[in-house]
């Protein structure tokens, strides 16, 4: 059986910063990952990479669920190329009407990189108040729609704060490579490590205009996309104006990569290391424990042959949906590792995405979308403790426009109507009279006219919000899969409503030069579409949250399972509330944080 | 002559397989009706294999090849199998051993195909001659005997629809997209003219109607969406029926642009005077799907067979200008030559 000082289980944002710190430190590091290696063109055998400007690898041919159980069975589904297929390992949720569907939401991706590779790359920090929104919220009597008193009973700090987490978030936007501006940012920064944006798609205008008209302050969108070298991962720019610009980013992996992504951020620098060990498509079925130790890891290889390898340390980092069905996997095969991981009742409750929605107009005149990266602005003005308290919310969010989005013909097609993944291409499906002369006005009406405001905000922790496994349906390895049972609080629609007026408010401002009388038809958010439940954005958080108290946490400040010795996790499930903002920087600071203490152990 | 062997590494090979095959579960959990009672349905994506991929030459601006990854599973899990291939890609009294893949049960092989090609192979698996297990793909030679088929990009031989389909499919498919109306006229009459003979697009393609959607259709229900081809089986056939009905005089190919476009307004309400319900119950969902594969393939990618020579983009991008004549919808910015101007990507 092979040893390393410490494995890892994910090499996504919780887990490369982790393998990169203690790579370096000489530690002996064994990353797996449940998908395979897929890389640039700039070291990839065929000249060409894995990853395409392709509109069907992002959204692929249709497929058809074959799961017996689910109400459904027989439905159609698309999915990425490296997205898991949803009858070899599905999710499953439960419906408003109690019946439990398979869904495509709440998935990363399935590879090295995880996550990172496929989205957006927002990265935006979390404010002052996303770590202490108990204490801030525990004399309020001014919440909207939380007849219970749920936030003052289940808002929890975090055992950090923002001072603490501070000089992690500037090391990973130095580690990882992002654009942006710090200027406006409602967050104390000790130094500025953004490279400079590209500038704005001219779409982008109508947002400057609107949130300047509101008096929103307004920064340029961090974006994990280098725009210029990038000495720490060894990136160079390659020839062409702003290379980097183009539709294919959010859903794609970046065949230049320039997207910053774990890979080429900080694992590709790690390969040469002879203390460095990376072994892809290699999914672990589950973790044996001795007393307090975890004493080895099982994991299918590509071949499906089941091998054993230990480690001094074991980091948990596969996303946080899969982190917990592991963790209960390993639980239901035995009852002491049982008792330690779950001994309280609390793993995989408090799971969390986030509240979301926004607002989308056409707006005047006529842009190339497909010049863009994801987003141009952003602004933390509804995430102040004056907007909240203003507003009657328990906590605040982050309002950025999406450039990217609909600017190619088929991604505007496939989501007309449907901005999650369960239910792309339904819409224009459904609209048959789109034909002929319809479908030449439906691009003139739409194809680089729509622009979009979203918001990301918290969402209230609820302990009935949770991950489970599912009583009968199994993987292709005979495993149980995951069931999300979560519901949205009614203090959650509130604040929906909240942000997805001060979003159509931004289009209304800045389409008609500031009067605000522009008219925007469409604004809400998330909580109103058919599948609502299972609409998660991919921000797949808590389930195991940490805290400084045994009784109320799965993992102590450091992110290290209570009653094990030698078990940490470190993907998004570690958060108590969600953050007012995309999650992703926060999960890599985090996990920067957490190597300097596991450097501690070794 | 001999195909080139590409050298390929095992981290590109793992990547090929591992999600597809490695399981342990053998169910049929991947039939949607075009697997059923084989034990491909067990694959995850099967039509993936052989796998086709680009291929960079820097020393062929036209880049005229693939990379195709031929792949076997040894059946009981263990390594040791031998496994040759031939194929008319190659020489086809000489076969082409497969290389086992690290110390695993998979043995690859990535030849160097030209793109725009259909082939025909055979496997010898521990010496006995068989099509290859994992791809669905088959066809039945002129002596009968049955081989794997498989495709390389911007194929144009049909595979799935009979000559008589794919005329009707071609005036079906031209009333969805937006080309045949006034606009699209205009455009496609520039581009004929502009371009001289000797750079119109293959015969295949008929410029003012789909710009090949129904080559891409034809390729996709070879492949990802083979279970659909009997939906286009049935309805073809139904509206052929249902169209000579309602005008005996005229090809139901010929037929004037207000009786699809009729026949489209009663499929979407899902009330077809004349249409044979018991044969197909739905013919409002053998429109929607028609919309969507149609509408794919004159806007996806040149390689999956429609959209010839980006033809598609390029009316999007005639069509949307500002003020001062600059494009609206610069695709060919993002997308590697010859056919788009990417200085770094290579497709």
């Amino acid at each position: 059986m092979d040893t390393f000082d410490v494995i890892i289980i994910g090499s996504g944002a919780g887990g490369a910063p982790i393998a990169r710190q203690l790579a370096l430190a000489g530690k002996s590091v064994l990353v797996l990952d449940k998908g395979p290696l897929l890389r640039t063109q700039a070291e990839h055998p065929l000249g060409v990479s894995d990853f395409k400007r392709d509109e069907l690898f992002a959204t692929g041919a249709e497929k058809r669920l074959t799961l017996t159980g689910i109400a459904n069975q027989n439905e159609a589904f698309y999915s990425s190329h490296v997205e898991p297929d949803l009858n070899d390992e599905p999710h499953i949720y439960e419906g408003a009407d109690g019946l439990d569907r398979a869904t495509i939401e709440g998935y990363t991706a399935q590879l090295v990189g995880g996550g990172t590779q496929l989205y957006g790359a927002v990265s935006l920090r979390f404010s002052d108040l996303d770590f202490r929104l108990a204490s801030f919220n525990s004399n309020r009597g001014d919440l909207v729609n939380d007849p219970n008193n749920d936030v003052k009973r289940y808002a929890r700090d975090w055992p950090i704060s923002y001072a603490d987490l501070e000089p992690y978030y500037s090391e990973a936007e130095r580690l990882i490579g992002i654009n942006g501006t710090r200027a406006n940012q409602g967050k104390a920064f000790s130094i500025d490590n953004y490279q400079t944006p590209y500038p704005p798609n001219p779409i982008s205008a109508y947002v400057e205009v609107g949130m300047d008209a509101l008096g929103m302050p307004r920064y340029r969108t961090p974006l994990a996309v280098i725009t210029q070298d990038h000495a720490p991962s060894g990136r160079v720019m390659p020839p062409g104006s702003e290379p980097a610009k183009t539709a294919y980013v959010n859903r794609y992996g970046d065949p230049l990569g320039l997207k910053s992504n774990t890979w080429v951020a900080l694992l590709r620098p790690l390969m040469a290391l002879p203390n460095f060990t990376l072994r892809a498509n290699c999914v672990v079925t589950h973790l044996e424990a001795s007393g307090d130790k975890i004493s080895k890891l099982v994991y299918r290889d590509a071949a499906g042959r089941a091998i054993e390898v230990a480690g001094t340390l074991v980091v948990v980092a596969c996303s946080a949906i899969e982190s917990v069905r592991l963790l209960k996997l390993s639980a239901e095969r035995d009852p002491a590792f049982g008792a330690r991981i779950d001994g309280n009742n609390l793993l995989g409750r408090y799971f969390l995405t986030h509240c979301f929605g926004g607002a989308e107009a056409i707006m005047p005149g006529r842009f190339d979308k497909s010049v863009s990266l994801d987003s141009d602005w952003a602004t933390d003005a509804c995430a102040s403790a004056d907007f909240i308290q203003a507003n009657g919310v328990w906590a605040g969010g982050a309002i950025y426009n999406n450039t990217s989005d609909q600017a190619l013909p088929i991604s505007l097609a496939r989501t007309h109507g449907s901005q999650d993944l369960d239910t792309i291409w339904k819409s224009f499906i459904d609209d048959t009279g789109l034909t002929g002369d319809a479908l030449n006005s439906f691009f003139d009406d739409n194809f680089g006219t729509r622009l979009s405001v979203s918001f990301i905000a918290n969402q209230v922790p609820l302990p009935t919000n949770r991950i489970e496994l599912h009583p009968t349906i199994r993987d292709k390895w005979g495993r149980r899969v995951a069931h999300i049972r979560k519901i949205w609080h009614s203090h959650d629609i509130h604040l929906m409503n909240v942000f997805a007026e001060q979003c159509r408010r931004v289009l209304a401002f800045g389409g008609d030069g500031g009067v605000g009388n522009y008219q925007v038809n469409e604004f809400g958010a998330i909580y109103s579409a058919e599948n609502a439940r299972a609409r998660i954005a991919n921000h797949i958080l808590g389930g195991a949250r940490f805290g400084t108290d045994p009784a109320d946490s799965v993992l102590d400040p450091n992110c290290r399972a209570w009653n094990f010795d030698n078990l940490f996790v470190t993907d998004g499930s570690f958060m108590p509330t969600a953050g007012g903002a995309n999650p992703t920087l926060t999960i890599q600071a985090n996990a920067l944080r957490v190597a300097d203490h596991l450097l501690t152990r070794l | 002559m001999a195909v080139e062997i590409l050298t390929v590494d095992d981290t590109y090979q793992f990547g090929l397989v591992a999600k597809y095959l490695a399981r342990d579960d053998r169910s049929p959990r991947h039939d949607y009706g075009q697997l059923t009672g084989d034990p491909r349905a067990a694959i995850l994506e099967a039509w993936r294999f052989p796998w086709v991929d680009a291929w960079f030459d820097p020393d062929d601006t036209a880049q005229r090849f693939n990379a195709v990854t031929f792949v076997h599973a040894a059946d009981n899990g263990q390594p040791g199998a031998s496994v040759q291939i031939i194929g008319s890609f190659g020489e086809l009294h000489t076969p082409i051993s497969l290389v086992p893949l690290a110390d695993t049960h998979y043995s690859t092989l990535t030849l160097k195909i030209p793109k725009g090609e259909v082939h025909v192979y055979r496997m010898r698996i521990d010496g006995v001659w068989q099509i290859d297990p994992i791809n669905p793909q088959r066809v039945a030679l002129d002596n009968g005997a049955i081989w794997s088929r498989m495709f390389t990009w911007g194929a144009t031989q049909r595979l799935s629809l009979e000559r008589w389909e794919a005329r009707l499919l071609e005036r079906l498919a031209s009333h969805i997209l937006p080309f045949q109306t006034t606009d699209g006229k205009t455009f496609f009459s520039r581009v004929h003219n502009a371009q001289g003979p000797a750079n119109r697009p293959p015969h295949a393609y008929r410029l003012d109607e789909t710009i090949g959607a129904v080559n891409f259709i034809d390729k996709l229900l070879a492949r990802e969406e083979a279970h659909h081809l009997i939906d286009y089986r049935i309805c073809l056939e139904l509206i052929d029926q249902l169209l000579r009905a309602r005008n005996p005089v005229t090809e139901p190919a010929r037929l004037p642009r207000e009786m699809i476009i009729e026949l489209y307004t009663q499929m979407g309400s899902g009330n077809v005077p004349g249409w044979n319900y018991g044969r197909y119950g739905n013919p409002r969902y053998f429109l929607q799907l028609l919309r969507r594969h149609t509408l794919t393939g004159a806007f996806s990618h040149p390689r999956y067979g429609g959209n010839a020579m980006a033809l598609g983009w390029k009316y999007l991008e005639e069509r949307y200008r500002d003020a001062t004549g600059a494009t609206l919808f610069d695709w060919a910015r993002a997308i590697e030559p010859p056919l788009g101007r990417s200085p770094a990507y290579r497709g």
